[in-house]
């Protein structure tokens, strides 16, 4: 069977079991064994279970729940709770002010940690119900937060950086300098975007009534909510920075922050952290058992000679470097519907790198394009994390549907940013020519 | 059938006990983590063994989940079509798309073990400075699996009741969650 | 009618990015496949794709892929040889030495024989130095003691005991420790293992002598893969792997002087020479962690009283 026949049947079921309604892990996982026995056999399962152990000994995975476990303290001790009741006072006439500020918070917990599923599943139980409940659209609500999850590989640091820096050979702190102007540049996109929207659709994100904004000295007093958070974000950057921490260690400070939040906040209880503790285990697995299935799945379809079917596709491309370099990323946008940018990775760098240094272009370059797209990837149906991640935490009145529907406007907003890097790369270049 | 219904809530009951249990490793983590960047940053003498242990409890914590997940339907699916269907069907469709979980679950507990057996039988050690035994952690896997199977027959025998009409479903699976 | 092709998967430990996936892996294909006239074909995977390094080992054990490329650290729990194979802190000194000992004094043999016992051929791909980078210079015993290391497996051990303060971080969280200062010090391969995590933006001293000299890259084939192919493309194979093990050895040193000059040059890079007395702790307290490592089995024993045999012979070290 050829490798095009193959891949089509093998996303083909991927789609078709995922629709049937069996959990996420469950199809990947699946769908694998079944497609491993028929090229390979069943000896082959052993990589399936080889996998799950490399996934259970990936230290930065630890991020995860620690991240969680900081997000569920923080909503049970009314911390994020205030937090949004200030940047409601704050942004009084302003329409769409709480969608915006949670992509800020999104950035900021990009630059505390270096992958994306714990801000995703911390910012849906932080940042969702405040907002769902001062009356916000909800496609709105969940498509920033989906698209503010995924800076977390785009703003330094980051696991995929480090990753394409491994497989592609480029310097991992030109990287980490690239991305921050993108990284950037899509906040300012997506605050736009929002802006715009509640402008011309001020149902969809309800500016505070006039009887409720409040006075100057109410507002100030308000502000004493950001002080917790701040000294949170102070102590994870700060133990990064300072060289206290690696970014892992890190995220048990932030730990550590929550917990003296809660205490300063006099709602600490032993109580309160074991409930906290429970969910976090629900989410982490909910994540983890993702992971496990969707390495099995990259790693079965690397089996099957994956990458003779990119080389194919590279063969005969018209339209000169710059035709190679869209549909380059036209490939990989397919790719990260229907798997993980690890994978990818693993399959088109390979192929694509010696072709993009061969045409002159800059690898650091390519290398921030690669990550933006894999970030909009993160929420492109069927198969994107963050979009599972996010239903793992939502009520249960917000449907698969609803959160496919809301990535929709989030994923234009991230084409855009990859087209304007694309056709600025300066944006990239600008901090690592300047840096190093 | 109160057989088969005793072995649902066993099962079930089972999962939400080791969940319970395993959940407080969060707090290990997070506590070993901290007193590695304390030896390392104030104390000028890093430890050997908190980042590979905290590593190795991770692991545990990740695969361990898998049953407790499935018990509290926290595995995402898709709903789009899904959620149109009667429970009836949707019992029947649960059925049929359950090979591919025992598929998988089937392939990790047999293979898990053979991982874990390998591990067990030359008594594997990371060789690491501080070296402990990977083994028990190997072990993980197929107890993990084990575990995510019984629950997955647990819910196979509710679907098959429900589809023949002996159990009437849960009313929202959503609020099972904890 | 043609004649029966055979395709083996190999999955590597090298990265596609690292100079030994080209220079060892494509090479060892490429040649393979042109000698046997294409009865034979590897199929590559790059680190990662199909198993990680720790488990590369068993997989090929099993059968489930014919061949792999490891580091002999991640064989240790089944040979006990592969202690030190993977290298002895403060041994040899030369690279040439390390060749001697195990093409010439039997070394090979011996791990070939221990790997044999699980069914796997075992072939070493070269022989090369692992060298620590430093971010400030090593004048004295006390700015040695000072110094945070990242380090991993017998090094770490022996490092801890030299009196570093060595530990462990897993590879993807290096460069940004070693740049914010969570360490002061970690070696990757030598120069061009520390360039290829960029570790020369961050720190700017590279450690000479060598921490170890060994041959800390292999190839392993499953045996009765080997034994299925005809009895002249299981010799092709074979000799082509020795082959490769003079070629890449030599090719790599060259390398690895290219790549600190690239450093030095591009980087700001300087060679740091540990001070005599530093050494001198070290070589102490290095032999010590030999003993360990002869205590694995009667082979290891035997192996290190060969290693230090010679040792003594060139004058490098006292009877013990
Ligand atoms: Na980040
Ligand atoms: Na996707």
């Amino acid at each position: 069977m050829s490798i095009e026949l193959t891949t089509l049947l093998f996303f083909g079921s991927l789609i078709f079991f995922l629709v049937l309604g069996l959990p996420l892990a469950f199809v990947l996982g699946g769908v694998s064994v079944i497609f491993l026995y028929f090229t390979w056999g069943i000896d082959s399962f052993y990589l399936v279970a080889s996998q799950i152990w490399g996934t259970m000994e990936s230290f930065t995975l630890v991020a995860i729940p620690l991240f969680v476990f900081m997000a569920m303290v923080l909503e049970r001790t009314g911390v994020a709770n205030a937090l949004y009741r200030m940047m409601y006072l704050w942004s009084g006439g302003v329409r769409g002010g709480l969608a915006i500020g949670t992509v800020f918070i999104c950035a900021i917990f990009a630059a505390m940690c270096g992958i994306s599923g714990a801000a995703v599943v911390a910012m849906g139980t932080i940042a969702l119900p405040s907002m769902l409940e001062r009356g916000y659209d909800k496609h709105l609500a969940l498509g920033a937060i989906n698209i503010g999850g995924g800076l977390g590989i785009l703003i330094p640091p980051s696991v995929i950086m480090i990753l394409y820096s491994l497989i592609t050979g480029v310097s991992v702190g030109k990287m980490f300098a690239a991305g921050v102007l993108p990284g950037l540049l899509l906040v300012v996109l997506v605050a736009i975007y929002i802006i715009v929207r509640c402008y011309f659709q001020p149902e969809l994100a309800p500016a505070l009534p006039p009887e409720e904004r409040a006075e100057w000295p109410e507002k100030l007093r308000a502000l004493r909510s950001v002080l917790l958070p701040i000294l949170i974000v102070v102590m994870v950057l700060g133990s990064i920075m300072a060289g206290i921490a690696t970014p892992t260690e890190a995220a048990a400070v932030g730990v550590l922050g929550a917990l003296i939040s809660s205490v300063v906040h006099r709602q600490f209880t032993w109580q309160l952290l074991y409930d906290a503790a429970l969910r976090t285990f629900s989410l982490t697995g909910m994540i983890m058992w993702i992971l496990f299935a969707a390495h099995a799945f990259s790693a079965a379809y690397q089996s099957m000679d994956a990458q003779t079917l990119i080389e194919g596709l590279m063969a005969n491309i018209p339209g000169g470097p710059w035709g190679t370099i869209i549909v380059m990323q036209v490939i990989l946008f397919l790719l990260a519907m229907v798997l993980d940018p690890i994978g990818i990775m693993l399959i088109t760098l390979p192929v694509f790198m010696p072709i993009v240094t061969s045409l002159g272009f800059d690898p650091i370059w390519f290398g921030i394009l690669f990550v933006i797209n894999m970030e909009i990837g993160y929420m492109t149906p069927p198969f994107g994390f963050n979009l599972f991640y996010l239903k793992g935490v939502v009520p249960p009145s917000i449907t698969m549907p609803d959160i496919y529907r809301s990535v929709v406007p989030y994923v234009l907003v991230g084409i855009v940013g990859l087209a304007i890097v694309m056709i600025f790369p300066v944006i990239a270049t600008y901090l690592p020519d300047r840096l190093f | 059938m109160p057989v088969l219904y005793a072995f649902i809530n066993g099962v079930t009951r089972l999962n939400a006990w080791i969940g319970r249990i395993a959940s407080l490793l969060i707090f290990a983590m997070f506590g070993i983590l901290l007193l590695g960047v304390f030896y390392r940053y104030a104390l000028d003498a890093p430890t050997v063994w908190t980042t590979e242990l905290t590593q190795f409890l991770f692991g545990l914590y990740a695969v361990l989940s898998g049953g407790y997940v499935m018990a509290h339907r926290g595995h995402v699916n898709v709903d789009i079509v899904y959620a149109r269907f009667s429970p009836r069907a949707r019992a029947v469709l649960d059925i049929i798309t359950s090979v591919l979980f025992f598929l998988f679950t089937g392939a990790v507990l047999y293979f898990g073990g053979l991982i874990a057996w390998e591990s067990i039988d030359s008594m594997e050690t990371t060789y690491s400075s501080w070296n402990p035994p990977v083994y028990p952690f190997k072990a993980a896997i197929p107890v993990a699996a084990f575990l995510l199977l019984l629950q997955g027959l647990a819910k196979l025998f509710e679907d098959i009741a429900i589809a023949l009409g002996r159990m009437t479903p849960e009313p929202d699976n959503a609020e099972h969650r904890p | 009618q043609d004649a029966k092709t055979t395709t083996w998967r190999v999955q590597s430990h090298w990265p596609t990015a690292s100079s030994s996936y080209d220079d060892s892996l494509v090479r060892i294909k490429n040649i393979i496949e042109e000698r046997t006239e294409g009865r034979l074909k590897l199929k590559l995977y790059p680190a990662g794709a199909l198993f990680k390094a720790q488990q590369t080992f068993n997989a090929v054990k099993r059968g489930t892929i014919e061949m792999g490329t490891i580091s002999p650290a991640y064989a240790q729990n089944q040979m006990s040889l592969a202690g030190i194979a993977s290298g002895l802190p403060f041994a040899f000194r030369n690279v040439w030495e390390v060749a001697y000992f195990h093409k010439n004094l039997g070394f090979e043999d011996m791990l070939r024989e221990e790997a044999a016992e699980h069914g796997v051929y075992y072939s070493t791909d070269k022989v090369y130095p692992t060298e620590m980078v430093v971010n400030k210079p090593i004048n004295s015993y006390a700015d040695f003691k000072g110094l945070k290391i990242r380090s991993s497996g017998a090094l770490e051990t022996f490092l801890t005991k030299a009196g570093a303060s060595a530990s462990y971080i897993p590879g993807g969280e290096l460069y940004t420790a070693l740049s914010s200062g969570v360490v002061d010090g970690a070696h990757w391969g030598a120069a061009q293992g520390a360039a290829s995590m960029s570790l020369y933006e961050v720190a700017k001293y590279h450690v000479k002598p060598a921490l170890n000299i060994a041959g800390t890259d292999a190839f392993i084939i499953n045996q009765e893969a080997l034994d299925a192919l005809s009895e002249a493309d299981a010799k092709i194979v074979r000799d082509a792997l020795d082959e490769q093990f003079w070629y890449r050895t030599n090719e790599y040193l060259y390398l690895e002087r290219l790549a600190l000059s690239k450093a030095m040059a591009n980087d700001g890079v300087k060679i740091t020479t540990l001070p005599p007395e530093v050494q001198k702790k070290l070589t102490a307290v290095a032999r010590e962690s030999w003993d360990e490592m002869g205590k694995r089995s009667d082979k290891a024993g035997e192996a290190l009283d060969k290693l230090e045999n010679m040792l003594q012979q060139l004058g490098y070290i006292e009877a013990s």
